[in-house]
């Protein structure tokens, strides 16, 4: 054969990367049911559609090479479910998949392909931090912001996974994610154990501040928690299937499916006592296209539930109270949520739908320390800033600053159920507010200054003013949305909006 | 360096401050994940206090009647 040699030597080269870092680690892995990179990336893949690039790139250091395969990561183009995709894997037995020069100008090109030809990217992360001495020195450390890598204006969705020992530069492309999946027992993290030590002479575990129960629950990075790779990249890609490629398309459009259950079935699950709780989320799947709700950030802040949905075939972005949760009243943390998600959404062109029972925003000490003010502005100017189109559904309560921020003023269209109840505060509040009485104390008094101060708080207060466009009964809601949806579709631009959100802030 | 261990029980909190309304569940019972514990009346609302994990009851801290405050511990879960 001609060439002979020069084949050989290609083969040769390929077939070391493809052999990724020490045999040794990759055993490990295998038997704790752990995947390693290659394996990572063609689950994600269909059959046979991954392409590399930097397959045969190396550490920018001599001494390094042989061992260095790919310098740490495993990149390239693929298609999912049919759609392309770029993907960036870390290959932690090379090297802990560390942050290093030619890694660095790896991610970038990946990054940059996504950006400008309008596909997701695909984030498999672990990352044992910066790579030393390669980052050390002005210049090596420099050369990591050369290509601006930590910036993004969600051009195309990104999505991360979390799939091990995921510090420094693996800990922020996740954060800088749409959407984060995490595998039980791996740690996001800024800095691993020992340089914690080292530098701060702090003994505490990453396991415990960067594990999943944290980044779901109390931080809120992390969308969704799962027990293996598999799950994890499965979920990607159904998260993806909500997705447009990029922000200058609408996500795609599947056959409508039939609705989550009986309308009628919300009567029974709406409680008929105002006092009662209940979990919304049983209510959306009824509404919305039969297993279609796809929680966001389910742990964090439960009192807002945020996710996408389909209704009739259509990707749609549906935020939520949970009265299940704090009775529904909305904390610091919920108002980050829903930002991002409102975030989300404005840079997709995902169409909002809200659904309101909340006695307000939560007051007291501790949320003022939290910034409650700003918070509820910087939710109030997301909503206002949003050009996608917006839904919203009063289901019963919707007190106060609150009722503004679910929707009033700021929607396309308003519904209120014939069970909404909107005021500044409840009658028995406001009594202790303005006169210091509550009920009981000189009962006839109490009865004749009520009376001043009662307003009709009905649905119909809001209709006959035209504020709400209609009163409906929840069986009703699932048509009205799709009927809704069908005008506000913003034709003349396509209906993609000006995504004025798309360069807010990641992780709020 | 400190071990983290996994943990072998739960607390279940009350996510509002208020007073217990209803308990309903008793030490020894077994719960699933998200399975009401008992019932805070706060902000005129009924507002359950849900079970963190499914497992067994190992001890309930309130009885009825008791005010509660945000994120105090009302009972463990094993």
């Amino acid at each position: 054969m001609a060439f002979q040699n020069e084949i050989e030597e290609l083969e040769r080269r390929r077939a070391r990367a493809l052999a990724m870092g020490s045999a040794k680690r990759l055993e490990e892995r295998k038997a704790q049911g752990i995947l390693n990179a290659r394996e990572r990336v063609a689950h994600l893949s269909d059959d046979g559609s991954f392409s590399e690039w930097g397959q045969l790139a190396v550490s920018i250091r001599p001494e390094d090479e042989a061992r260095s395969a790919g310098d740490g990561y495993v990149s390239g183009t693929a298609s999912v479910d049919g759609r392309p995709v770029v993907v960036h894997a870390a290959d932690f037995t090379t090297l802990g998949a560390s942050t290093s020069a030619i890694g660095d100008k790896k991610f970038h090109h990946a990054k940059a392909n996504a950006a400008k030809n309008g596909v997701p990217l695909v984030l498999l992360n672990e990352c044992a931090g910066s790579r030393i001495p390669d980052i050390m020195g002005g210049q090596g450390l420099h050369r990591a912001g050369e290509h601006s890598e930590l910036w993004r204006d969600r051009s195309s969705p990104w999505a991360a996974a979390v799939l091990g020992l995921t510090y420094g530069d693996g800990s922020f492309y996740a954060s800088m994610s749409d959407f984060v999946v995490m595998r039980k027992g791996a740690v996001l993290a800024v800095s691993s154990e020992h340089v914690t030590s080292v530098a701060l002479a702090e003994a505490a575990d990453p396991r415990e501040f960067g594990g999943w129960e944290v980044q779901t629950q109390v931080t809120g990075v992390v969308d969704r928690a799962v027990d293996t790779d598999e799950e994890a990249i499965d979920l990607i890609k159904r998260f993806l299937s909500y997705m447009p490629s990029h922000g200058q398309e609408l996500p795609p459009r599947i056959a409508p499916g039939a609705p989550g259950g009986d309308q009628m079935r919300l009567l029974d699950l709406l409680p008929e006592s105002p006092k009662r709780t209940y979990d919304v989320k049983r209510l959306l799947e009824v509404i919305f296209d039969a297993g279609t709700l796809f929680p966001l950030k389910e742990r964090f802040a439960p009192v807002a539930f945020t996710g996408l949905a389909r209704l009739a075939g259509e990707t749609v972005g549906v935020i939520a109270i949970n009265p299940q949760h704090k009775g529904g009243a909305l904390d610091a943390d919920a108002c980050d949520k829903v930002v991002s998600f409102i975030v989300l959404c404005d840079s997709f062109n995902i169409p909002l739908i809200t659904f309101a029972d909340t006695p307000g925003f939560l007051v007291g000490a501790a949320g003022e320390r939290q910034k409650m003010p700003g918070k509820i502005m910087n939710y109030l100017q997301a909503l206002g800033a949003a050009t996608v189109p917006k839904l919203s559904v009063i289901m019963r309560k919707s007190y106060g600053q609150a009722h503004l921020n679910m929707g009033a003023g700021y929607c396309d269209e308003m519904a209120a159920w014939f069970t909404a109840e909107v005021s500044l505060m409840g009658r028995q509040p406001a009594m202790n507010v303005l006169h210091r009485l509550k009920p009981g104390q000189t009962p006839e008094r109490y009865a004749e200054l009520e009376a001043e101060l009662t307003r009709d708080t009905s649905a119909y207060a809001l209709a006959n003013a035209f504020m709400a466009q209609t009163v409906i009964a929840p069986y009703e809601t699932r048509d009205w949305l799709i009927r809704m949806r069908a005008l506000h579709t913003r034709r003349p631009s396509g209906g993609i909006g000006l995504r004025r959100l798309a360069t807010w802030p990641t992780t709020y | 360096m400190k071990k983290v261990e996994p943990m072998s029980k739960t607390s279940a909190i009350s996510e509002v401050s208020g007073s217990v309304w209803q308990v309903l569940v008793a030490v020894g019972d077994s719960v699933e994940e998200h399975q009401e514990l008992m019932v805070i009346e706060s902000m005129k609302m009924e507002i359950p206090v849900l079970a963190p994990k499914a497992g067994r009851v190992s001890e309930v801290l309130v009885q009825p009647a008791d005010p509660v405050a945000a994120d105090q511990i009302v009972a463990w879960i094993e």
